[in-house]
């Protein structure tokens, strides 16, 4: 058996072409203009969808979407979301009393927004909040709440939902009057 | 027994068991709405559907519907059988509305994962939904109709179960309404399980309203502490906030419900003034500063190791670790034995049932469903064990008969026999009552002791006609009886009647092989504490007169409301005011613990585990729910949680009471190192304590009842008299009772509870009202000689005459009256006219 | 007047120690830049104009780091260990020349400090002396990493300093001279590097081995030995290896110039600045080379310089012997 000997001289050629190459690129590299955005002074445009700060939206009627209903903060990997829900004096609508996001620990997933049945909780393209305080990553309700109806500015929970947050039963457009009991009428 | 597949395992089941039953005893659930174990099947809501394969039955049939049958092969998931189910769920979302989010049941509601799980998510119906008015029905549950499947079962659990009529179905159709008639508050006590048994939310958590889903909560096996039958509960805290509470299954004590007190009564460990911080004189301080400072007082200082000699009062509502600590504290500083009950007449009552209750004839709740013939001496069940009545009323439906031998107006949810009876001659009724329903052969055969007593037995009596009446009826049951449990009050019963009563159920269980022995007791501990005195013969009256002697200046009071639960305020006050040192343990803001000198806060029941033994002997443990602390929603009120980090909980100051004696002792140098070097397990059994339970150390203990097999007591001791003593004429009897709701010392501070209560009113015949010149709605004022105790009066046929029946409410000053049982000259009554617009 | 030529000694000694420092410490923020330039990146240029305070960044950052001997460490040695490799480096340049050499007040002020007869003996026993460094740092540092990172450094750097120095053996069979000053004058028409390519490369890769430079830095393989000879070391001892490797590549370059870029010899710019330029050639090489070759296996490292460049250089003398013979 004979083993198939290298040719010493294409084999040195070979070294000393890739040798060759190696450099040659990266003095082309060196020339090329660099590709690098400097942040602070340029700001790349984000997609509408990328994930950054959280936010609590408002429906098309200026009422917080918010109904505290706890599906985010079960959804939350990191269990950054608590909140604690109550009946509001005025109306008796379901809301948040308070609503906490801690950005120390989110991680910017957006299964909370994909939980949210009344789309109030939203992920915006926003990164730009770092502080030197860990308390201060401690976002409150006053803090999340926002005055427009994010990305979905038309949907309003309670034209869907079957239940009245202010008026009789039966108002919506989904519904049938209310069954008068005293009635035997069909 | 027909052997049957279900989804090709083999089970052999006894006969007349349905499908559904034998498949979860496979361990598979078949899904369903309107099926519960507790109530049966009616084949409603056709969920349950699954396809039999071969045999007797074949197709499509409910589950809940079929006898289990030889040769029959189910299988649930066939996928006929599976379109069908998920045909019927998308039919009952047809009309639920799209509301989980805002819907407290998301989370643990049954219609959302037989959705999820069926497969149906997205609604083909296009038309309008069934909308619904909701109802007011009362502060434990809140009504949204709208979300209703029309399953039955509330309607079913509260008129079939409990046997209150004021939440029915209303109208026809796919429009039938589950509610009352007009809104208001529903009648039954039981209203709570609504909540539970509700597939879907039209019955929810009023207290708990929005606070929280069931995974946020914190869940613990809990046991209630309202009564002394131990209910089983689910606590649920979150926060540190104890905010649900739902009914636990127990075969032997409650079944799969639980009363509302029980439910709601929880609001004590929330209260915002509850004290959660150590106190020497009126000055806070922290717990080491406190209990160094107690051990100081406590020693004397002239002699060297000498202690002050302190008087200890525990508690019948404290956890047996506690009770148990109590006494090791006292023996090894040398101080007298303590005591547990601050009413004489319970302490004494409960020493008895303690000696008398053994294996032959403690019954437990499930085995009075089982009774078909019940006798209630001197109980008011509904008011003072509410779910002893439920358990009456399954044996009542069940075909028993049931009697009531009370002098109260009483009221169970089923047909019984009310013998409206005055206190003093219901021995002698229960004697004549039991010689009339057993024939003398009958008891000459079953021995001679049974014979002399039965001998004893009064033949004649004269009572009114109606009496008579419900005493032969009584009797003619009793005859054909052959499972007869007599159930004895403790709280407004003369103190030899649970001795008496023990003596009959040995009368009856010699003659007929078994009878039952079911006594209700003034808290849920006050078996251990009973336990404890008796074996101690300690009791709070000796206590009180070396106080009063001055032979003992220091007194320790361990979550007990000694103000409020003594009778004699007048004495009470002077004994305390000759008091040098008084200690007090508590977690409630009482007023005993206002007067207290050094106050060190403790746990509840949902801070800390801790074991109960129930009115029939049955050792249950109740386990920790949440961590000590103030709840968060009170330290900001209706706004976040405070922003900052902390090295301890606010408000996490307060011990199990326990582990205070432990610290005490520690503090004081005694011998007794167990206590703190070790848990509750190596101390309980105790030399000095009579828990010979606890010799298999095992803590927690297994649940069971740890009575002896025969009580030590021989039988047939009582004596009986031969004629009924007649009331003292021109005076009243007065008795102040437990009420379903705002009378028990835990509950009466939930703030539910507190909108449930009715009016304070004293209860009085129509006929001695007239003579008083009084009628419904006017206002007594009862001219005791420390003060006067004025007080609406209600007029209620169903009661013995020459009676006051007062609720023993924590507001109303009845300790003024002086006495447990005081009697009140009819002139001493005025009279105050209601005004009327 | 011998006390004048002291302090004039102490002053060169103050102005090339100092500006050689300087240099490497610059040659850092130099390298990161030009090595960002080849990947098409920006590099620090933050501090400072075009982060040029970048360096001074780094050393507070470095001197501000807590110094931390391992536990096990053999303390003396692992304290001294990074001196040795610094010190080492700096006195290489004790013979180089770097300038034409001036009259002050009538004293001939020569641009070296001294000019060794066996300048270039001395340059060769010197540079092996940076080994020890390497090896007790890799020792005493009680770890495994470091261990194999000093053991590999022993090796490659022994294995390497003989292709160095017989590359350098045609330099003195032209030169007629071990001096360095007599080097550079030899030079004064050509250098040598047109006459002596082979040797030249022969230099150039025996100095990135030398150096431990990529790709030739097996010593310290980042992904495989961590930091490898001083892998525990932090704080200012770290600074002095990392200073002592650039003032390495500096001292190299210098060598470079003098053996065959002709010294400080140039046309029209003054000799001091023809030197420094001529010296940064072999930085810009080193630097080029990280950018663009990959690390050998450690056993081709190997067979590379004892199978290749040893046997190379060795023709290359003979040749050079031969043509000198022939030429004359």
């Amino acid at each position: 058996m004979t083993r198939n000997k290298p040719n010493i001289w294409k084999y040195s050629l070979s070294a000393v072409k890739g040798i060759y190459d190696a450099y040659a690129v990266s003095m082309i590299n060196f020339l090329r203009k660099p590709v690098t955005e400097e942040y602070p002074e340029y700001k790349r445009p984000l997609p509408e969808r990328s994930r950054g700060r959280i936010i609590l939206t408002r429906d098309p009627d200026g009422d917080e979407r918010c109904v505290a209903c706890y599906l985010c903060s079960a959804v939350c990997p990191t269990s950054c979301i608590s909140m604690e829900s109550a009946e509001r004096e005025e109306d008796g609508r379901r809301f948040a009393i308070w609503f906490r996001i801690n950005f120390a620990r989110c991680i910017y997933c957006g299964q909370c927004e994909e939980a949210c049945p009344t789309l109030a909780i939203q992920l915006t393209p926003d990164y730009e909040f770092c502080q030197y305080e860990v308390l201060d990553f401690v976002y409150e309700k006053e803090d999340l709440l926002v005055d427009h109806g994010g990305r979905h500015p038309d949907y309003n929970f309670y034209r869907h939902a079957g239940v009245t947050e202010k008026g009789d039963k039966g108002a919506h457009p989904d519904e049938e009057e209310p069954v008068n009991l005293k009635s035997n009428m069909p | 027994m027909p052997r049957l597949i279900i989804d090709n395992q083999k089970i052999e089941v006894p006969e007349g068991t349905k499908v559904i039953d034998a498949a979860e005893q496979l361990g598979i659930m078949i899904p369903r709405f309107c099926y519960h174990s507790a109530l049966g099947a009616v084949g409603a809501c056709r969920l349950c559907a699954v396809k039999f394969l071969e045999g007797p039955v074949q197709g499509i049939e409910m589950s809940c519907m079929t006898d289990a049958r030889d040769d029959m092969v189910v299988s649930t998931d066939d996928p006929e059988a599976r379109a069908f189910r998920r045909f019927i769920i998308e039919c009952l979302m047809m009309n639920h509305p799209h509301d989980c989010p805002v819907c407290d049941e998301g989370g643990h509601c049954l219609l959302q994962d037989e959705t999820v799980s069926g497969g149906h998510d997205i609604r083909r119906y296009k038309g309008k939904k069934r909308t619904f008015r909701d109802q007011y029905i009362g502060p434990f549950v809140q009504h949204e109709m709208n979300r209703c499947i029309h399953c039955y079962l509330c309607v079913r659990f509260y008129q079939e179960f409990t046997g209150y009529r004021d939440l029915a179905a209303y109208q026809i159709g796919y429009r039938v309404y589950y509610g009352r008639f007009e809104p208001g508050q529903l009648e039954s006590p039981f209203s709570g399980n609504l909540i539970d048994i509700c597939p879907t939310g039209v019955f929810t958590d009023k207290p708990a309203r929005y606070r929280g889903r069931r995974w946020n909560m914190e869940r613990s096996p809990s046991v209630c502490i309202h009564c002394s039958l131990g209910c089983n509960t689910v606590a649920n805290a979150r926060y540190r906030e104890m905010l649900r509470q739902e009914a636990r299954l127990s075969e032997s004590v409650n079944g799969h419900f639980i009363c509302d007190r029980g439910r709601f009564g929880f609001g004590y460990a929330n209260l915002p003034d509850r004290p959660r911080r150590a106190e020497i004189g009126k000055n806070e301080a922290s717990w080491t500063e406190a209990v160094r400072a107690l051990a100081n007082r406590l020693t004397i200082s002239d002699g060297a190791s000498e202690m002050k000699k302190t008087a200890v009062l525990g508690s019948a509502r404290s956890s047996l670790e506690t009770q148990a600590a109590l006494a090791i504290l006292a023996g090894s500083a040398g101080w007298p034995m303590p005591a547990y009950f601050a009413d004489p007449h319970q302490s004494s009552v409960c020493r008895t049932v303690v000696r008398r209750l053994d294996e032959g004839l403690a019954v437990s709740m499930k085995e009075i469903e089982r009774a078909d013939w019940i006798l209630a001496v001197g109980a008011d069940p509904i008011n003072e064990a509410p779910m002893l009545a439920l358990a009456m009323r399954q044996a009542v439906r069940n075909g028993g008969k049931a009697g009531v031998i009370d002098p109260r107006p009483v009221f169970l949810p089923f047909d019984f026999t009310h013998l409206p009876i005055p206190r003093e001659q219901m021995e002698f009724c229960l004697n004549h009552l039991i010689h009339s329903g057993i024939a003398r052969q009958e008891a000459d055969d079953a021995g001679e002791a049974v014979a002399g007593f039965y001998a004893q037995l009064p033949e004649e009596a004269e009572f009114e006609e109606a009496v008579r009446e419900g005493i032969s009826t009584l009797a003619e049951g009793l005859k054909q009886s052959e499972h007869p449990v007599l159930i004895c009050g403790t709280d407004i019963v003369p103190l030899s009647t649970p001795d008496l009563a023990a003596d009959h159920a040995h009368l009856l269980n010699r003659i007929k092989n078994t009878c039952g022995l079911f006594y209700i007791l003034p808290g849920a501990d006050a078996f251990g504490a009973a336990m404890l005195e008796a074996s101690a013969e300690s009791a709070f009256e000796d206590l009180l007169k070396a106080i009063e002697d001055g032979e003992i200046t220091a007194l320790m009071v361990v979550e007990n409301d000694l103000i409020g639960a003594y009778p004699n305020r007048k004495r009470l006050e002077t004994a305390l005011d000759r008091l040098e040192l008084l200690i007090v343990l508590d977690y409630l803001s009482t007023p005993t613990v206002d007067r207290a000198d050094f106050f060190l806060p403790t746990t509840t029941v949902f801070e800390t585990g801790s074991c109960f033994i129930n009115q029939e002997g049955r050792l249950q443990y109740a386990e920790q729910v949440h961590a000590v602390g103030a709840p968060i929603r009170q330290l900001r009120g209706r706004s976040h949680p405070p922003r900052e980090h902390r090295d301890e909980v606010p408000g996490g100051d307060p011990r199990p009471a326990w582990r205070a004696v432990a610290d005490l002792v520690r503090a004081l140098d005694l011998d007794e190192i167990r206590l703190y070097t070790s848990g509750p397990e190596s101390w309980l059994t105790g030399s000095k304590g009579p828990f010979r339970f606890f010799q298999e150390k095992i803590y927690p203990p297994r649940e069971g009842r740890i009575l002896p097999a025969e009580s030590e007591v021989a039988p047939f001791k009582s004596s009986i008299k031969k004629e009924a003593k007649k009331p003292e004429a021109g005076t009243l009897d007065i008795l102040f009772v437990d009420r379903t709701f705002g009378a028990e010392a835990l509950s009466a501070l939930s703030e539910p509870i507190r909108r449930a209560e009715p009016a304070a009113a004293a209860f009085i015949h129509p006929k001695d009202a007239s003579e008083l010149g009084l009628s419904d709605g006017d206002s007594a004022i009862l001219r005791f000689e420390e003060g006067d105790l004025e007080i609406p009066v209600a007029l209620n046929n169903d009661m013995a005459r020459g009676l006051l029946v007062i609720p023993r409410k924590p507001d109303l000053e009845w300790q003024t009256a002086g006495a447990r049982f005081p009697r009140i000259a009819r002139n001493r009554i005025a009279g105050v006219r209601k005004e009327t617009e | 007047m011998w006390f004048l030529g002291f302090v004039i000694l102490l002053i060169k000694l103050a102005a090339v120690l100092g500006a050689l420092v300087l240099l490497a410490v610059y040659l850092v923020w130099i390298e990161r830049r030009l090595l960002a330039k080849f990947e098409t990146r920006l590099g620090p240029n933050r501090a400072g104009w075009h982060g040029a305070l970048q360096p001074f960044a780094d050393g507070v950052k470095i001197l501000l780091k807590e110094d931390l001997i391992p536990e096990g460490a053999d303390r003396f040695i692992f304290m001294m260990a990074p001196a040795v490799v610094a010190t080492s480096a700096l006195l290489l340049f004790v013979v180089v020349p770097f300038g034409e050499g001036f009259t002050l007040w009538g004293r001939r002020v020569p641009m070296l400090f001294t000019d060794l007869n066996v300048g270039l003996l001395y340059v060769v026993a010197i540079s092996t002396v940076a080994v020890y460094g390497v090896v007790l740092a890799g020792w005493s540092s009680n770890s495994l990493y470091s261990l194999l990172g000093g053991i590999r450094g022993a090796a490659q750097m022994i294995s390497y300093e003989l292709s160095l120095g017989l590359s350098l053996a045609p330099v003195v069979m032209m030169a007629g001279s071990f001096s360095l000053v007599d080097i550079v004058d030899a030079q004064a028409a050509y250098p040598f590097i047109l006459v002596q390519p082979v040797g030249f490369l022969i230099f150039l890769v025996s100095t990135m081995a030398e150096a431990h430079r990529l790709p030739f830095d097996i010593p310290e393989a980042e992904n495989e030995l961590m930091g490898g000879y001083h892998t525990e070391y932090s704080g200012m001892r770290f600074g002095l290896f990392f200073v002592g490797e650039y003032v390495n590549m500096l001292v190299l370059g210098s060598l470079a110039a003098v053996f065959f870029l002709g010294g400080w010899r140039g046309p029209l710019l003054p000799g001091v600045v023809w030197f420094v330029l001529k010296v940064l050639i072999v930085p810009f090489l080193l630097i080029w080379s990280r950018a663009a070759l990959p690390r050998p296996r450690y056993d081709q490292l190997m067979a590379f310089g004892w199978k290749c460049l040893i046997p190379v250089a060795l023709v290359n003398i003979i040749a050079t012997g031969g043509l000198m013979l022939l030429f004359g």
